[in-house]
């Protein structure tokens, strides 16, 4: 037989393999261990010897032609598969994915804690104290007498053990002058009681309380914290107003409002230390003075996310809660 | 309190808008809650402005005292209503005895009076404007004073009255019929007023019912007096009977003020109804007239604590615009204040420098920021839920009320623990809880109402319980629940409902997380299923730290629930991190794998296996998981199947099957010995 004829043979079947396996089996019948070029390399011994040479050199070229169709045609099958594998695996991106859902923070809470966050970053320390307290700590350490018209302002609950819920948390501030002495820093958020409920007002809410006692504590001071505050809270651009006011354990007292549209809106109360209340705490009035100011995380919360109705606070509406 | 512009503007000459006066005014500390237009018949246009008086200004509750404010804030004169001296027409048939309680009581005898007569109409309509009903012509006009001054005025029927007039203390139990018309029993420590027989009135809160001015009265007895601060204070509410008399005595009436009051009622009354005037009895106890208050202001102490620079003259000048008189001391710096008559709240040198401060304006006070002092470890640490991994695991942070309806309360607590509110709002939070479960129970039934029973929910707070009579115990739980569905159906996968063990999954993975190992053990909890509770400790540790379970199907029953229900209770304290967190190396060797299925008691917990297998797996055992249980076909009714698998990987070097194999062996024949385990086919 004639090598040309072979060769034309042998590449016709290579390219006209249908698929992968029918390739791999012309491969073997042709270039096998006992395929036909290798039957015909064995059998070059019975060719006379002049022509041995340059059949063997054919044969040997052939071979490498035609593993290279191989490769080549075997390379077009691997490429065609890929094609109708990726084509046939398309998805529909725009179904919906799979959720996780993500669970969400109490407005109040996160409230409270961006408050507490810039207060610390200044030094202040974050204190808690008990919310059953005594007459004494909620009321009398604070200036408070009893049967005075200021303890009006506070609607008290009382327990059966003669104790109270605390109607703010500025016990925690005697509290800790009472333990630590000066200089303090210090913020106390927590849960408050008042005996009050109607659109504007909850039976329970929070407040933050601040206390400064040390010797840079002036009006002026109180007054720059505060408008760092605000201005960390609300933004470079947001006015606003100190105007006095009274409570029975600062003075000066002042309340603080800030420009909401078209009004002033009341954010928070604050002022100097009241003598008295240095002095039931252990502090000698007349070396130390300091600044307290307190405020409450709901209605920073309604102004920050535009809640219009308190009781969506503690209504715990799923609905509600899931926006934060 | 309520007050008119032009009632305001006929004591102080000003000409500022009604909008910049309420500007002022608030911002001298006198807060404007509201202000009105409107037209007046008798003087055309005129507002009515809401006032916000804070408790310790009870010098301006009355136009008066709003003037003054005004007045001394633009430094210009106060003008006082003209009032004629009415002299002695006849005498009076009353003596009048007062008490140190009342240091002065000023009294006024008027006859033949024409009740008949109306008031002019200008009264009447401010009367109204400021909220105050019109009753008869004369209690009308003491109203009116009442307004303008601050002085309370009291008018009694003199026909009714029986002899001399005497203040006292009530005797204990003595009763008195008030005009409202309600009878008190009153205490020992009650003021009174009262004629030869008679309790006639509750001092500085109410007169009696009795000796009230009526249509046929024609003669009466006016009352102008200065009662004692102290002996007002807490009785009106003790009563529940605060009136414009006892809210401005118990603040504080001037005590100068009296006779000015009771001659400019006698002026109206004469002018409008007639009548003669007997003599003003004015009867008085010196010695117990508010003390008056020598204040010693140091000037530079006003700029060191407020953190100004205002001129020495420019506090003696503002101190002087409020009628506060100064006196220099030696030491220029150094000034003695005395403060007039009207002011109950000035008593110490803060007061005065507030009252600077106050004047010249907050805002004149230049702010100066706080310098920034080093972070403070603080217990915020343990504050926030947010870190903890709750909220990746889906969990919806809710705040429940800290107090709850009794039956809840009890349905987690021994009755004897609980705290009960004494005044409290409504019968559903009248008790302190003693734990956070019915909160959320709550807060369950109130979306389940609502459309929405897949919930996850989680609240960090207190519980309350009593530990002694006064003896209280505040603790800090985190607490949750989860019910419906977990996970919801997808297009790629079928939905997963929430369960006991994926609950328990999310707190071991949340300790995990602190570093904190913890086991459960079989227990019971009046609010959970009894065969579906566990208490929590932390490994190593005996005392339980929570708690875990489902509802008790007895209570799903009382709320008429149909969904399961789980939820847990833990101590926050538990959950703090081990900040001490260190890196461990971990092994890099080739792990060997092997499945090992049981067939054991239904009863025997799968604590028991693992303790065992773990037990004799040898040091090189790294991982052990159940991940099959099987009851049913191919097993005995009373055994069930457990499949765990286990990984052994060591750290040096790679381990080998055959040491592997002498471990299983251990472990199945130590199973089947101790537990009758059946090693599955």
């Amino acid at each position: 037989m004639k090598i040309s004829s072979i060769r034309k043979k042998a590449l016709k079947t290579l390219r006209e393999s249908h698929d992968l396996s029918e390739l791999s089996k012309v491969h073997k019948d042709l270039l096998g261990k006992k395929g036909e070029i290798n039957i015909l390399l064995k059998g070059l011994s019975s060719i006379p010897i002049e022509e041995r040479k340059s059949v063997g050199k054919s044969l040997n070229l052939l071979k490498v032609e035609l593993q290279d169709a191989y490769l080549t045609k075997a390379q077009q099958f691997k490429d065609d598969t890929s094609l109708d594998r990726l084509s046939s695996e398309r998805v529909d991106i725009t179904l919906p994915g799979r959720q996780a859902s993500l669970g969400t923070l109490h407005p109040v809470t996160s409230t409270i804690r961006d408050i507490s966050k810039f207060f610390t970053n200044l030094g202040f320390e974050v204190v808690l104290g008990p919310e059953i307290e005594t007459d004494y700590y909620n009321f009398e350490a604070l200036n408070i007498p009893e049967d005075h018209p200021a303890k009006d302002m506070h609607d008290t609950f009382y327990l059966e053990n003669g104790k109270l819920l605390r109607t703010h948390t500025s016990p925690v501030q005697i509290r800790t002058m009472q333990k630590k002495g000066p200089p303090i820093r210090m913020i106390c958020p927590g849960r408050v009681f008042r005996k009050d409920s109607d659109l504007t007002h909850t039976p329970m809410y929070h407040n933050i309380e601040g206390l400064v006692i040390e010797e840079r504590a002036s009006f002026a001071t109180l007054k720059g914290l505060i408008r760092d505050f605000v201005i960390d809270f609300f933004g470079e651009k947001v006015e606003l107003r100190f105007r006095p006011s009274y409570f029975p354990f600062t003075e000066p007292s002042a309340e603080v409002d800030i420009k909401w549209k078209k009004g002033w809106l009341e954010i928070m109360g604050c002022g100097m230390v009241h003598p008295n209340v240095l002095k039931n705490c252990g502090i000698n009035e007349r070396k130390h003075h300091g600044f307290a100011f307190g405020l409450g995380p709901e209605r920073i919360s309604m102004l920050k996310y535009g809640i219009k109705d308190l009781r969506d606070f503690f209504e715990n509406d799923l609905r509600f809660l899931k926006q934060f | 309190m309520l007050i008119t512009a032009n009632w305001l503007k006929e004591f102080v000459e000003i000409k500022t808008s009604a909008e910049e006066l309420c500007d002022q005014l608030t911002m001298l500390g006198l807060e404007v809650e509201d202000l009105k237009y409107f037209k007046s018949f008798s003087s055309g246009e005129d507002a009515v402005i809401k006032l916000d008086i804070t408790p310790n200004r009870g010098d301006c509750f009355s136009v008066l005292g709003v003037a003054r404010e005004i007045a001394a804030l633009n430094k210009i004169p106060l003008k006082l209503p003209k009032v004629k001296t009415l002299n002695e027409q006849i005498k009076s048939p009353f003596t009048i005895k007062t008490h140190e309680a009342a240091p002065r009581y000023v009294g006024r005898y008027i006859d033949k009076i024409n009740i008949k007569q109306k008031i002019p109409p200008f009264i009447g309509e401010r009367l109204k404007l400021c909220g105050i009903k019109s009753i008869d012509p004369i209690v009308d006009i003491t109203n009116y004073v009442l307004l303008e001054l601050g002085q309370p005025l009291h008018a009694f029927d003199a026909d009714k009255l029986q002899g001399s007039i005497n203040v006292r203390f009530a005797k204990q139990g003595e009763k008195i019929s008030l005009l409202n018309e309600e009878e008190i029993k009153l205490t020992k420590d009650c003021l009174v007023i009262s004629d030869k027989e008679n309790c006639i009135a509750l001092a500085g809160i109410m007169g009696g019912k009795d000796s009230g001015i009526s249509n046929k009265t024609k003669s009466i007895l006016l009352e102008s007096a200065f009662f004692s601060p102290y002996v007002i204070r807490g009785r009106a509410r003790r009563f529940g009977l605060q009136t414009d008399a006892s809210m401005r005595f118990e603040r504080g009436v001037d005590y100068n003020l009296q006779k000015t009051a009771i001659e400019r009622a006698s002026d109206l009354i004469k002018l409008h109804l007639g009548g003669s005037f007997g003599p003003i009895q004015e009867v008085s106890k010196k010695s117990h007239f508010p003390k008056k208050k020598l204040i010693s202001l140091d000037c530079t102490k006003v700029n060191k604590f407020l953190g100004s620079s205002i001129s020495n003259q420019d506090i003696l000048k503002t101190l002087r615009s409020l009628d506060i008189t100064t006196k220099p001391k030696k030491d220029l710096d150094k000034i003695t204040c005395e403060v007039p008559s009207w002011r109950f709240d000035l008593s110490i040198e803060m007061d005065l420098i507030e009252e600077v401060a106050r004047l010249k304006g907050y805002d004149k006070i230049p702010p100066k920021s706080l310098k920034s002092l080093p972070r403070k470890n603080s217990e915020y640490k343990i504050l926030s839920l947010d870190k903890l991994p709750f909220l990746s695991l889906g969990y919806n942070e809710v705040i429940t009320y800290s107090f709850i309806d009794e039956a809840s309360a009890r349905s987690c607590a021994a009755v004897d623990s609980l705290i009960k509110v004494s005044n409290p709002i409504s019968s559903t939070m009248s008790v302190m809880r003693p734990s956070l479960l019915p909160g959320l129970l709550q807060t369950f039934i109130y979306n389940s109402k609502r459309g929405s029973t897949d919930c996850k929910i989680v609240e960090m707070g207190r519980t309350y319980k009593r530990t002694s009579k006064t003896g209280v115990k505040e603790e800090t739980y985190i607490s949750g629940l989860i019910s419906g569905l977990e996970e919801k159906a997808h297009w790629s996968e079928r939905s997963r409902k929430a369960s006991f063990f994926g609950l328990k999954g999310h707190l071991e993975s949340i300790y995990l997380s602190c570093n904190q190992p913890v086991e459960f053990t079989k227990a019971s909890h009046p609010f959970l299923h009894p065969g579906k509770t566990a208490s929590i400790n932390l490994k190593g540790q005996k005392n339980s730290i929570g708690v875990i379970g489902s509802l008790d199907p007895r209570l799903s029953d009382i709320y008429d629930l149909k969904e399961d229900i789980f939820l847990f209770e833990i101590l926050a304290g538990s959950l703090e991190k081990d900040i001490s967190k260190r890196f461990k190396d971990f092994s890099r060797q080739p792990a060997v794998h092997r499945d090992l299925a049981f067939v054991v008691d239904k009863q025997l917990e799968s604590v028991k296996l693992i303790r065992l297998i773990s037990k004799n797996a040898g040091k090189n055992l790294v991982n052990l998981e159940v991940f099959d249980v099987y009851e049913g076909k191919g097993i005995p009714n009373d055994k069930k199947s457990l499949a765990f698998a286990l990984t052994w990987q060591s750290k040096k070097r790679t381990l080998e099957d055959k040491e592997v194999d002498v471990y299983i062996r251990k472990i199945v024949s130590c199973l089947s010995k101790e537990l009758g385990a059946r090693l599955r086919d």
